[in-house]
């Protein structure tokens, strides 16, 4: 299929913000901040149906960061302090992980607004790949990252599973650490090996379509290892990766191509877009064409919700033209 | 200096609340117009009585917000002076925000709204939309009040272009961009950077100018987001920008980060050039028992800026921005001492707070500047 989705969490509209910042400064009570809540999230999920999405999420306005609903609902860990979120101007709280984790069943699909998520659409869900949740984690518990990441990946795989029952149909892992690299040193070949790994606990009851998205970072750096991690699609941040180094590889399973730079505001012209994911296409899939989505490099957060919008519209718009040059 | 371990400020003090609703054109509650009558006493702010009245009848003219302004700003400079500092400036009274200030001050430039910092914190944040344009002086007016009304010496803070260019949306030169470059990284890359120069060129090298033939000696560039892309070319373009900005002029020039990655910037401080002092912050890093040594953990990359060749003078965070704790002098002298016994040359340390005061309440800002003040006098005193 040629489809297309969002990746992340979404930037909250200008009456949910304003809500917020009353809340926070105790100039709005808790009622008001779930109805703008509520509200919003409506909002975020009518956007993404009209604009022609082929999965919807429930916008996760509530996130205050990938990691949060973990750092403050699983046993085993403390919210510690704030800290730069890759290279923006917006910060997570990071997790001090300071005994066992404890599985809690459903930790994300008891805040997804469920009762909102449209019949006629399939739903898709986010969550960060234990990779990730592993390198930006204050780890004062397990004897290594590595094993703080598979104990963080038997977490995630009652996370998915919850999430499948309860009616998602596409499970995202979030894994910007897996390939952003300021200082150009890749993850080591053994690195990825537990990676592959740790990706296979979490999803070994999926019963849904999976994705690996990685961004702020050169997918290039983890080909052809990633080719074989066990995931439906992989996820490719398009402003940060070496398109020749990309082309050269030949994929067996399905893309998502983050062609829209959510880290700026300029609109993106969809022909420009439908152009460079048919080069993406034609290169990687030299026989045979397999799933293609067409998505945002990585969360639209950094964005204001109307700037988004916007994005969201030429999202769907390219993937109708891709659509129609295929079947 | 002729002294050891000259005391500053960073910039910003917060805003008085009858600095907020007068300068809105409302009237002031009476425990506001209380404190600017009880400040004003205290700091022996001339003629203060004239503010009282005024702030009993608002009225919303230009004149008005105007003489609001700079006796707020002459509230901040007795402020600091009353604290004893060396080095002084009007604490921003004058600037809504250190982005903001500027951004709204010349043309190119268009908000387009709160994007998220962290949980319910937001900044509004804009996009380049044109060529940046200087059109009219932002810091010149604030820069000649407060010449007018100290003898101190005065630093004058100046938010640097990366910074500026970091925290703004660049559609002007992507799109520009966009005819030139097919490769989407390399077009943003060389975007970004023509956007940096271009604001530096347009912008911040005539604001120097005018700010220097109105007699500042001592400019201060603020780049808090120096260090938010580690990449080797990102640094780069870091002290480049700096470079570029500072470059010709016969003043002197200085760089403050702060909440940053010291490890990384300590690599490229030497490259810095015509940077007479780093400004840092140490004291939110740092226990806070007394001692000198093992114990001052928050003042290891100060090391790390020595061993990469950095020659300048420092200015080093004393007292923690962040939280309501009055640093004791005891404290504050170790913190110096610590710090003059990692950089060789102790008449290369002055004497800050972390970063600017803005988020603390004045009574909380002046017992720790007082503080710093007296300790700083404590260490001069060992080691003289």
């Amino acid at each position: 299929m040629i489809g297309c989705y969002v990746t992340g969490i979404l930037p909250r509209p200008k009456d949910l913000v304003e809500i917020t910042r009353a809340y926070d400064r105790n100039k709005a009570s808790i009622k008001e901040l779930e109805e703008a809540f509520t509200k919003a999230t409506k909002k975020v999920i009518e956007a993404q149906v009209r604009a022609g999405l082929s999965y919807v999420t429930d916008g996760m306005l509530k996130w205050q960061d990938l990691l949060r609903p973990f750092t403050e609902n699983l046993r085993g860990l403390n919210a510690g302090s704030l800290a730069r979120w890759f290279n923006n101007n917006t910060f997570y709280r990071k997790p001090v992980i300071v005994g066992p984790l404890h599985q809690a069943e459903g930790i994300v699909a008891k805040i997804a607004y469920i009762e909102l998520m449209p019949k006629n659409v399939p739903w898709k869900a986010v969550l960060p790949a234990p990779y990730t949740f592993a390198k930006l984690a204050e780890n004062r518990f397990y004897r290594s990252e590595r094993e703080l990441m598979f104990a963080f990946a038997e977490v995630l795989s009652e996370e998915v599973k919850s999430l499948a029952k309860v009616g998602f149909k596409y499970i995202q892992l979030s894994d910007p650490a897996l390939v952003y690299n300021p200082f150009e040193e890749s993850v080591s070949k053994d690195n990825l090996v537990d990676v592959k790994e740790a990706l296979r606990i979490t999803l070994k009851n999926a019963n849904a379509r999976t994705c690996l998205q990685t961004f702020f970072g050169d997918f290039a750096k983890i080909l052809p290892e990633a080719l074989d991690f066990p995931v439906d699609d992989l996820g490719i941040d398009l402003y940060e990766t070496n398109m020749k180094e990309l082309k050269e590889h030949t994929f067996e399973k399905g893309v998502a191509l983050g062609l829209i730079d959510a880290r700026t505001s300029l609109v993106e012209d969809e022909n420009e877009i439908v152009k460079v994911a048919n080069e993406v296409v034609e290169a990687i899939y030299p026989s045979k064409i397999r799933d293609v989505f067409i998505c945002p490099n990585c969360d639209l957060e950094f964005l204001p919700w109307e700037r988004a919008e916007e994005k969201i519209r030429v999202i769907g718009r390219a993937t109708k033209i891709l659509e129609r040059g295929y079947w | 200096m002729d002294k050891l371990f000259p005391t500053q400020e960073i910039g910003s003090l917060a805003k008085p609340a009858w600095r907020v609703k007068a300068y809105r054109g409302e009237t002031p509650s009476k425990e506001e117009i209380a404190e600017a009558v009880e400040w004003g006493r205290r700091l022996g702010v001339e003629n203060f009585e004239a503010l009282i009245k005024m702030l009993e009848k608002p009225e919303r003219t230009g004149e008005y917000k105007k003489a609001i302004l700079q006796w707020s700003a002459l509230y901040a400079i007795r402020f600091f002076e009353k604290a004893g500092l060396d080095i002084i400036f009007d604490g921003e009274q004058w600037r809504s925000e250190m982005y903001e200030h500027v951004v709204r001050n010349t043309e190119g430039f268009k908000f387009l709204g709160y994007v998220k910092s962290f949980d319910y914190r937001y900044f509004n944040k804009a996009a380049c939309v044109g060529k940046p344009a200087y059109t009219r002086s932002f810091y010149v007016e604030e820069f000649v009040f407060t010449k007018n009304n100290t003898g101190k010496m005065i630093k004058v803070p100046f938010t640097g272009p990366y910074t500026l260019a970091d925290w703004t949306f660049n559609e002007y030169y992507e799109r520009k961009a966009a005819a030139q470059i097919k490769d989407f990284k390399k077009r943003k890359s060389y975007a970004r950077k023509e956007f940096i120069f271009d604001l530096i060129k347009e912008v911040l090298r005539p604001e120097i100018s005018r700010l220097i033939e109105a007699g500042a000696k001592w400019i201060q560039i603020d780049e808090p987001a120096a260090t938010t892309n580690l990449s080797n070319e990102e640094m780069q373009l870091f002290v480049e920008a700096f470079n570029e900005t500072v470059k010709g002029f016969n003043c002197i020039f200085s760089l403050h980060n702060c909440y940053s990655n010291y490890k990384i910037l300590a690599k490229y401080a030497s490259q810095l050039r015509n940077c007479s002092q780093l400004a840092l912050e140490f004291a939110n890093r740092d226990t806070i028992q007394t001692g000198v040594g093992e114990t001052r953990v928050g003042y290891n990359e100060l090391k790390a800026f020595e061993e990469n060749g950095y020659q300048g003078n420092y200015g080093i965070g004393v007292v923690d921005v962040h939280t309501d704790f009055i640093e004791p002098p005891e404290l504050i002298r170790d913190r110096i001492l610590h710090a003059a016994k990692i950089v060789s040359d102790p008449n290369r340390i002055f004497v800050n707070p972390d970063c600017g005061l803005r988020t603390r309440k004045w009574g909380v800002s002046f017992a720790k500047l007082n503080n710093m003040v007296i300790g700083a006098e404590l260490a001069r005193k060992i080691l003289q």
